[in-house]
Formats: C-alpha cells, structure tokens, sequence
C-alpha cells in the first residue's frame, strides 16, 4: 500500500520547499517473537520465555521504552540483564536525531545476539502506521505511532497465543502525560525507575538508573560556567561590521588563564588581542578560529608576567575559578595595557588528537577521568572510559568531542594508546605527534618513483651537465653526517684570479614536480633533525646516497661557479648542472687539521686554505655591511653506542671551519637569490628576516642598561656594533649572554613569493636579497629554488605551479609552518634527551646567569649544559617569601635580596619527576643564600661520579 | 486551436438547431456540458484541480514560492502562469505546435486573475519590499474539444482553493536581518480566498445566436467568439474578442449580458461543490486519471 509523507522544509537559499516522500507500508513485517504462531517469520529474536524477576511484572513480557527512556537510560539498556527488548523504528530514528553516540551505542545493543532486541519497523507496517492529525506536534505524534505499537504487539500476542502464561509488553517511558494515555488505551505501562527498582534480583541495576538520574540533574542544576557562543550567521556579520574581530587563538604555555588572538587586518600587518580569563576565553582552545570582541578600554588588561599552571588534581567545574583568576588581577600600569578582548564565538574548530596521560579520578569506579595533555596549552579534557586502571603510567591520545558551556572542561575520548610513558620511543612519538611531524614510513607510491638500483650516470645526463670530475671537490659537514648536500672547491686560474665553486646536490634531477614523492617532500617540508634520529624529507635511498655528494663517486650536482679577485670580489658568476666526483668528506675537525698543519701542501688542502682565506675576507665585508652575528647555546649529546642515552653533553664548538663552509653557502644563496629574482620577479621563492620592531628590543637595553652598557638598536649595524664593544670587566660571559638575549629579540625568518611581498631584506645578514639553495635534501625550499634557476638557466623545463604566485605562496606558508615545527621538535628532543641526562646524574650544583627576572621567578642559564630553568619563588606547599616585582628594572626582590638580569647565581639542578607527564629539571637556589627561599648545597659532589663508575 | 472539418450541409444543420435553441447534444444554447471536478490530484504542488468538460480535459497545479515583490507593488504577491499545451491533447501540439496557443492563453489567464480585484494579492506578501509569494500556476492541457478558457478558469479556480500555503513568520536578529521561520506543523497554512476569483465564459457567435460551451464543430461554424470573466456577483472583469469575424455592438451587449447570466449562475454550484469536497478530508476516495 502506497502512502506519501508530505512535509515543508526550508531550502539553503531561503526559500520553502515542498517535498513529497512515497512511504510504503507493508503487511509482511513480522512481530520476531518465539511465541507468536501467526507470523510466517524464519528467525526470531523475541524469547518464549522472557522472564525477569520483577515484583511488578510477574508474567513474562518484553520491554517497549520510549525514545527518551533510550536516551537517558542506555546505560541500563546496555546491561545484559535487560533482555527481550523490542526497539520500534519511530525510536530509532528519533534516537539517531537527537545523538549519534547513543544511536552507536544502541545499534551494538541490536546487534548483541545475547540481548535478544528486536527492532519492529512499526512505521512501515500496515496496522501500525499512523498519519500525523491536524494540531498534533511531532513529538506527539511519535509518541502516538509508540502507543499504537505497543497495542497491536499486545493485542497480536494475545490473539496468537495459546499458552495460559500470557506473554505481555510493557510500555516504559518517563512522560508523564504519554504514561497516562498508554494506561487510558489499556497498555500496561510503568517509569523506568519503577520497573528498574521492581527488578528484585538485581538491584546494582539501581545504582546505575541513580547515577544516570544525578548526571541529569547535574546537567540541569549545575550553573552555565560559559557566555554561550554566537552562531556562524551573527559572527560574520559581526566581523564585516567590524565589531568582532577574527583571529587564531594562541594559549600562553606559561599562563593558562591567557591567549593572544592574532588579528590579520587589511589596512595593517595585525594586531594581537590579549584574552584573559576563563570566561573571556570562553572555551576556546589553542589554534582554533576565533571571533574576538574588544573589551571597553577600562577594562583593558596587561599580560601577566605570572607563570600559572592548572594544578588542581581534583578540582572540577570551577568551584575555585574565582580564586585562580585574582592572581591575575593586579593593577598594571597604564601603558603595560593591551588590547583586550573576549571570545564571542568560534568559527573552525582546530582539534585534533592530543598526546598525554590520564589524572586518574580519585572516586574509584568512576569512569570519567581527567587527561592533561602534553602540550600545556591545551586544556585538561574530560573523557569517559572504563580501563583508567591500565591507562595509568601511559601515553595516550585523546580527541576532544565538545565543550559544553556548563562545564569547565571539554570532553572527549580515548583514541589509543602510545606506550608508557617515560621510555624513549614513545616520548618521541609523543614529540613528532605534539608538532605535526609527518614521520610515517614512505607510502609504496612515494617510493615507486625512486631511481631504480642499480643506479648510474647516463650518457644523456653527461650531454646535457658539465663534467666537473676533475675538480679537487671537497665536501666538510659535521661528524656523522651522512646527507651531504654541499661540496667545494677553490682553485687558481692562469689569469691569477682564483676560481670558487659550491657543488649542491642535484635533488631536482630526481625528485620531479608533480609526482608522489614531490608530493610527499612538498608535504614534509624539511627534515627534522632528533637527538639520535632523523626524519628524512625525502626517502634514504636520496638523502644518503643518489644525492648525497660522498667522496670518490659520481654524482650529480648543481654548481655555482664564482671566478674572483684574491679580495673576494666577485667577478663573474655562473650556474651550471654538473657531474663532480668528491675527493674527500670531511668534518669541521679535520679540514681544520688540515688548513693548520703546514707540512701538509696537496690538492685538497691547497683548496681548502684558499676557500679559507675568501671566506675571512668575505666575512669580514659582511660584518662592515651590519650582519649580525648572535649567539644561541647549541648543546650535543655523546650518546652510548649501544643503549642511546646521552651519557654527556657539550655545548657545541664553533670553528674556523664552519664559518668557512657557512660563509660560501651564503654567498651562493644570495648570488642564486638574485638570479632567480631577475629571471622570475613575480614567482621567485625568496627568504626575508624582518627588522624587529622596536619594542622587541626594550628587554635587552633595559638588562644592558643595568650593567651600564649602551646598546644601539637604530640599524642591524649600529646593533652589531654595540654588541661589540659591550664588554664587562671581570665578566667575560656578559658579551655571549647579551648576544642570547639579543637573539631572543629576532623576529622569525619566513619563506616567501617574491611577487606578493615587497620586503626583501634580510635583516640579520644584512642582504637585500636571500634564498635557499644550498640544502635541497633537508628542505624542499631549496628545491623549488633549483627548479626555478634550472628553468633560469635553461637545463630543465617549467611547469605550471612554479610560475603561479598564489600556488607558490600557499607552499611557502606550509615550508614556513613545518620549518618552526621541526625546531620546536629539536628543541623538544634535546630538553628530553637532557632530562635522560639529568635522571642519571641526581642532583647536581651549577653556577649560572639570571636570563630573565619573572614576577614570581628568575630563569637561569647554566652556560655549561646550555640549560634554561626556572626558579619559582612562591609554591603552594610553603609560605611565600616577600616578593616585589620591579617591571621598570626589571628587578625582582625576594626578602632583602634583589635579583638583576646576568645575576650570577648558584643552583641546584636535579629532575622533577613527580609529574610524569611533563617531567621537568627543577632549579632550584643555593646562591645567594635567601632564607627560607634557597637550598642547601647537596654534600657529595655528583660531578666527580662518572656514569661509566656506577655500574 | 484544434479544429474540425465541417461540411455546409452539416453547418446549416448546426445553424438551424442554433436557432432554434436545440443544439447538436441536445442542449439548449446556455447549457454548459457534463463538467467533473477533482481538487488535490497531484501530491507535490500546493494546490491542484482537475476539470474535464465533456471531452476537454485540463490539469492545474498551483506551486508556491517565496520570491521579491515587484517594486511597483511592494506589498503584493503576485501570479504566474503557464500554460503547457502537450501534445496528447491533440497531434497538432506535437513540436512547437503548440506554443502560440499556450501563450495566448496564459496571456488571457494574467489578464483575468493577476489583479488585485480578483485575488487577495496582498495577504500573499510576507515582508514588504522583500519577500512575497509567488504562485505558479502550470495548465496542462490533456485533452482538447473545445471551450478551453472555461474549463482552464474553472480549474484554476478549483486549485487556487485546494491551495495550501504554509505558514511563516518572519523573526529579525538583532542586526536587524530577517529571517524567514517555517512552521513544522504540516497542517498549519494559509489558504487563499477565492471568492471573487472569477470564471471565464466563452460566448460563439453562431448564426445571429450564440451559444455558451461550444463544441468543436459549433466553433467550427462560428465566426467569432466573446470571452468574458465575471464574477460571483455577476461582474465582468474583463471582455475580449477572439477570431476573425466582426460583432456588431448589439450582439457584444447581448452575448455580455448572457455571459453575465451563466457566469453568475456558474459560480454557486461550484463553490459549493469545492466545500463538499474539502469537508470530506482524508475520507474522500481519490478518482485520480485512471477513472
């Protein structure tokens, strides 16, 4: 039989929509019960003898709940001890509208064998199909088909039966009014809590029906902690208006009471938004899109030099708020006030899975537990499980589902399991997922367009390259290096002039644009450099051996040849794909050697000391030019062979050798940078280094001014200039430490379209113009830039996205992106790989500079291990020391002691791993010695132990 | 138009009957034929009506749609109608055969309904200036034998009355954007009064008589015809002439004043008729095109 459902529905462009649905309704849709002898069914679901110990339904029966009985009970639902239930498809569908996790759930229930549920598609069924009347609402009329079920299923079991015990339905549902109309058509129906209460064998099902009765209420009585956010329609008018403002939210990772929204406006570069406070964050997390509207200027707020951590283990839906928000309330200065604003909305979500633990609840049996993730910029998320016990001690990732605005934290579910925590490989894991590292293994379509071995040069590639074999071609890298991607060499020609020439591998020549591995590259972006591993950009097969430029092979190469004067002029350039055979790799050490042992006169080192004498001359020149050269304290880890932990540390040396190698590589960059500028001016991929702005600088003249040093910023020269001649009697370090802080003033260098941007200066190497050309194994930038002067030059051909600004931009940003992600995962690497280090060496007793003064901590410096530390004055455990915070200075006194940026400070450094997750190294003071404040000096001396001793 | 052939010796016969008020079927010469009505036949518009009269049969379909006012008239909604001459009506439609006929016929039908005397256009307007409704009426000729303009006009009206607009309201945000909110209650709609809808006669001057409702072959013998819209009260809206012959004023004054008789006479039954079937509801067995 054919009925049509009609209904209205409103169409996307506004207008209103008539849609006729054919409904068919049928007479062959069996009851599923094993009683029933009228249905001509082949299985059924529905047991004979559906018994359950209950004081209120003796005879056996079969459960009919309504759709909100499904709804709010599923957990009840769920327990194998309610069985012979019939599910009617008016509560399917309605369930499946209202919430897809319990529609899952309920689903897996059906299709539990053991719980014997049927589902009775009572809307397509002849005598139970009902037509909504005149005036009846939805729900009513949802309520009615349930009623009408539950009355043909009554009347069909008693008119089939035989049997004298009488099978019965019962009708469970919470309404009120549905209940009493059920009673008025004869049904036989009770509340929930009724017939869960009557179950006399089993009351633990109580317990569960009264937790999920309390969880209800809870959600009802329990206060709106968060304003509730606009919907898309309000925002965007809102921010084409101009009274909301869109932005990507940054949490502070020192403050999680704290964000900045970065506002990109057309008329200026961008303004940031300070966001401060749970409400005015309004649940918005860490890189989500934001629309943020600006607070009036009285309640304009500085950022809080207070270093906050959401501690409270037990502490839930914000009972203390209002006491972890007046730590942020102090009255700042006039001129310290920012930008403030509050979320009103958010318009992209950016969750994505997040590493972490889990902070075990500490009511056993609870199955809601709090997980802290890694990254302490992300709120503790809330999630539901039943394994907390095995997940305790592990790594595990969590997706966050929502953020109910009554509830102080999002919730959201586990996904897996990383490993335990602590152990290498998966704080690793955790490292590479926390930064968006692709580090999967090559896909087989990546690998399927690598050079087939065995590999080697073709005649055709010869036509068409150079033939540089017979250059003394050298390569120098660091030890162990096994991506050599540059080589050199430096000769005499007979005009007296002398010929330099930088090799780059040709990585171009293998990777082609367009294909799964260029694809893969463009992806990745770089390679990222771990202690003790690496993720390759490009699969091993090219980065450590086709393109790698080892000695005594043939390999292909991209060269610039510059012929010059002995005062590093240069006088002619040219570029040029080549073949070069290397004569030697060496590391800085041993070209170091070589330059300086004067006995030593063959090719090699005749090569090197001339690339060594230019390379002075040409650093010398751009010095002059106001190149800066900073400081920033690199340390390396001499891992045991066998384990791979670090079993020392050294802070990296610098020789004559690598300035060498690095000047050369400039110079290349800056002569490619400008060829390929002036051959594509609209597409070239160029690098900039903005100037900072001004007040960047404000930390560094403050602390230089407390040593009565000037400091110029006016230029990168007058800069470099200062820092020079900044020198402190009896305080040689002062000029590094400077130099760090001066680094931390820097703005980040970026990747860019030369078309879309006008700036092209490269500040700290004071050049007007910079690229990436001398590492093509280790950062994809480089390869574009290889594709564009092969095309410049004429030894390969174009393609479209090369040429296409737009395309190009969008790839820069992505370079951009994955290049900061892989130094934050460096320097993520090297602080867990100096925990491992600090875990074996107990507590140790450092001399170290005050780098920064925080309002309730000092950071320090150990220039020995390259370490930076906190030391907080005030904890929750003791009684705070007087502390008075001096922003001016910036000073900060502790009881009578006053500390100053480059203070020279003793302390003790051990690891702290009370918190597992984010295991930390703990500093704390011996010297000065401040009552109450500082530690003693631990006795032994764990210096002299050498870990080899102890075992 | 569909036309026969008709030989003289059959014409004068036609004539003759004419004048004596005794036509070929029997009718006297202000007699309409059987006439059958069904409203609600097609479930995806708002409203329809089926009519056939004697042989002609016609579909109407009235869809409603939210649309922008004409700037004229910011406050009315308005009509549009189409008029699809299919080619199962008669060979002669097949292809583009029948385009002119359609048009001209939709002209007539804005003439006639798409005025504000006629319709209540402005309980079509939703908001002023911005949003109206718009009905598009499609007429679907099924079959053709003659005396289009009434059997269309009457089953426009039919379906105009089993329209079912439904029901909105319009709610402002704070920006002062309005946003259009749709009942999600089926049955909650607007209907249309169709009171002083009017019903088209056609008038065939045949001989020095003229006959209502004419078959094929009276038309055929006609030189020219009159149609007249009138309403309940016996108004007429609109005259217009069609075919090549000439009236002389006397006769266009008789034929309008006979119009005015058999429209006004037209218009009870068939009110009463719509009611009876609409007071019938879901109980009413539907007839359908397989009767």
């Amino acid at each position: 039989m054919l009925k049509s459902k009609t209904f209205v529905k409103k169409t996307r462009s506004g207008g209103v929509m008539k849609i006729v649905r054919e409904h068919y309704l049928r007479d062959d849709i069996w009851c599923g019960s094993e009683a029933c002898t009228e249905c001509k069914h082949e299985s059924t679901v529905l047991q004979k003898d559906a018994c359950i110990e209950s004081n209120l339904c003796s005879y056996p029966h079969y459960l009919v709940p309504d759709t909100n009985v499904v709804l709010h009970q599923i957990d009840i639902l769920e327990d194998p001890v309610i069985r012979n239930v019939i599910i009617l498809q008016t509560v399917l569908q309605e369930v499946r509208h209202r919430s897809a996790p319990i529609y899952k759930r309920l689903k897996d229930i059906i299709h539990e064998k053991e719980k014997h549920v049927y589902t009775f598609t009572n809307e397509h069924h002849k005598e139970t199909f009902i037509e909504r009347e005149p005036g009846e609402s939805a729900n009513d009329r949802n309520d009615r088909a349930i009623r009408v079920a539950a009355k043909w299923y009554s009347q069909h079991l008693k008119a089939s039966e035989a049997e004298a015990d009488g099978l019965k339905v019962v009708l469970l549902t919470n309404d009120q009014g549905n209940k009493q109309k059920a009673e008025e058509s004869g049904l036989l129906v009770y509340k929930c809590e009724e017939y869960i209460k009557s179950l006399i064998a089993n009351p633990e099902l109580v317990d569960r029906l009264a937790l999920s009765n309390d969880e209800k209420n809870e959600i009802t009585s329990s206060k709106v902690l968060f304003p509730e956010h606009l919907p898309l329609s309000r925002i965007q008018a809102g921010i084409k208006s101009g009274t909301f403002l869109q932005g990507t939210l940054r949490a502070s990772r020192d403050n999680y009471l704290e964000a900045t929204v970065f506002v990109q406006r057309e008329q200026d570069d961008g303004t940031e938004v300070l966001i401060q406070g749970l409400q005015n964050l309004n649940r918005a997390v860490h890189q989500d899109v934001v629309a943020v509207q600006l607070l009036p200027r009285n309640q304009w707020v500085a950022p809080s030099s207070v270093v906050l951590q959401d501690e409270g283990p037990a502490k839930d839906d914000g009972v203390e708020d209002e006491d972890e928000e007046n730590v942020l309330k102090t009255s700042a200065a006039e001129s310290a006030r920012k930008l403030t604003g509050k979320v009103v909305g958010i318009i992209k979500r950016n969750w994505r899975p997040f590493c972490g633990m889990l902070n075990v609840s500490h009511i056993k049996e609870s199955t809601r537990h709090l997980f802290t993730p890694a990254d302490r910029r992300i709120p503790r998320i809330r999630i539901e499980t039943r394994q907390a016990s095995s997940l305790v001690g592990q790594r595990i990732m969590v997706a966050i589902d929502g953020w109910p605005k009554d509830s102080r934290y999002p919730n959201g579910h586990f996904v897996r399991s990383l490993g335990g925590a602590g152990e290498k490989d998966t704080e690793q894991e955790v490292l590479l997922l926390e930064h968006d590292v692709p580090h999967q293994a090559f896909s087989q379509a990546v690998l399927s367009f690598l050079p087939k071995m065995p590999w080697s040069i073709t005649p055709e590639d010869m036509v068409k390259r150079e033939d540089l074999r017979s250059l003394t071609v050298c390569s120098v890298d660091p030890p162990g290096c096994t991506d050599i991607d540059d080589a050199l060499h430096c000769r005499e020609l007979e005009n007296g002039n002398l010929e330099v020439g930088v090799h780059i591998a040709d990585v171009s020549h293998f990777i082609r644009s367009g294909n799964a591995l260029d694809k893969e590259a463009a992806n990745r972006g770089t390679t990222v450099y771990l202690c003790g591993k690496r993720i390759d950009m490009v699969p091993e097969l090219l980065s450590s051996n086709l393109c790698s430029l080892r000695s005594n092979v043939d390999r292909l190469a991209f060269s610039c040849i510059w012929e010059m004067n002995h005062k590093a002029e240069i006088l002619k350039t040219r570029f040029t794909k080549s073949v070069i055979n290397s004569k030697a790799s060496l590391t800085y050490a041993e070209a170091q050697m070589r330059i300086d042992d004067t006995n030593n006169n063959d090719d090699i080192t005749v090569s090197l000391r001339g690339l060594n004498k230019l390379a002075k001359i040409l650093k010398r020149q751009r010095i002059a030019k106001g190149a800066l050269t900073l400081s920033s304290l690199e340390v390396r880890f001499h891992m045991d062979s066998e384990t791979h932990d670090p079993i020392d540390l050294q802070t990296k040396e610098l020789m004559e050798t690598n300035s060498m190698v690095e000047e050369f590589m400039l110079l290349a960059n800056i002569s490619v940078a400008q060829k390929i500028h002036d051959e594509f001016p609209e597409c070239a991929l160029l690098r900039k280094h903005p100037a900072p702005p001004p007040s960047n600088y404000d930390i560094l003249l403050k602390a230089a001014k407390s040593k009565d040093v000037e400091i110029h910023t006016d230029s990168a020269k007058a800069l470099a200039d200062s820092l020079d001649v900044a020198k402190v009697d009896g305080f040689p370090y002062f000029n590094t430490l400077l130099r760090i802080l001066a680094t931390r003033c820097m703005m980040q260098a970026v990747y860019f379209c030369s078309g879309m941007d006008s700036d092209f200066h490269h500040y700290g190497l004071a050049s007007p113009i910079y690229t990436h050309f001398t590492s093509p194994i280790r950062r994809y930038a480089d390869i574009i830039v290889h594709r564009l002067l092969a095309v410049a030059i004429g030894a390969d051909s174009t393609y479209a996205d090369l040429t296409d600004k737009h395309k190009q931009s969008a790839l820069c940003n992505n370079l951009n992106y994955r290049h900061k992600m892989s130094q934050y995962a460096q320097r993520a690497s090297v602080a867990f790989h100096t925990q491992l280090f600090f875990k074996s060496r107990g507590v140790l007793n450092e001399e170290g500079f005050v780098l920064f003064v925080r309002k309730n901590a000092i950071i320090v410096l150990i220039p020995k291990f390259g370490l930076e530390g906190t030391v907080f004055f005030d904890s929750k455990d003791k009684a705070a020391p007087n502390i008075a915070f001096d922003e001016e200075g910036p000073t900060l006194k502790v009881e009578h002691h006053t500390f100053h940026i480059f203070d020279k400070v003793k302390v003790t450094i051990s690891l702290d791993d009370s918190n597992i997750q984010h295991q930390k190294i703990r500093m704390a003071l011996t010297e000065p010695v401040i009552a109450g404040v500082s530690v003693a000096i631990p006795d032994a001396e764990p210096q002299a132990k050498k870990p080899k001793l102890d075992r | 138009m569909a036309t026969v052939q008709v030989s003289e010796a059959e014409k004068v016969y036609i004539l003759h009957g004419i004048r004596d008020d005794l036509r070929v079927d029997g009718r006297g010469c202000e007699d309409y034929r059987h006439m059958e009505i069904e409203t609600d036949m097609v479930s995806n518009t708002d409203g329809s009506a089926k009519v056939t009269l004697g042989h002609t049969a016609v579909l109407v379909g009235v869809k409603a749609e939210i649309g922008k006012p004409r700037p004229m008239l910011p406050n009315e909604g308005y009509l549009e109608f189409f008029v699809d001459c299919s080619a199962n009506a008669t060979p002669e439609f097949e292809g583009r055969g029948g385009e002119e006929l359609g048009t001209e016929l939709s002209n007539t039908l804005y003439k006639v309904f798409n005025n504000k005397h006629s319709l209540d256009l402005k309980s079509l307007c939703i908001s002023r200036g911005e949003h109206c409704w718009v009905l598009y009426v499609d007429v679907l000729l099924l079959q053709c034998d003659g005396n289009l303009y009434d059997a269309i006009s009457i089953a426009i009206k039919a379906a105009l009355f089993n329209t079912k607009i439904p029901k909105v309201h319009i709610s402002a945000d704070e920006e002062g954007r309005k946003e259009i909110e749709l009942s999600d209650d089926p049955y909650d709609c607007m209907r249309i009064n169709v009171e002083n809808v009017p019903c088209v006669v056609t008038l065939c001057k045949v001989g020095h008589r003229h006959v209502v409702d004419a078959t094929l072959q009276e038309k055929a013998c006609s030189v020219a015809s009159l149609i007249i819209s009138v309403t309940h009260k016996g108004t007429v809206t609109c005259t217009r002439k069609v075919g090549g012959g000439s009236l002389d004023p006397e006769s266009i004054f008789e034929m309008t004043e006979a119009g005015k008789r058999v429209g006004k006479a037209l218009h009870a039954p068939l009110m009463a008729l719509l009611q009876q079937e609409e007071a019938q509801g879901k109980r009413r067995q539907k007839v359908g095109f397989l009767s």
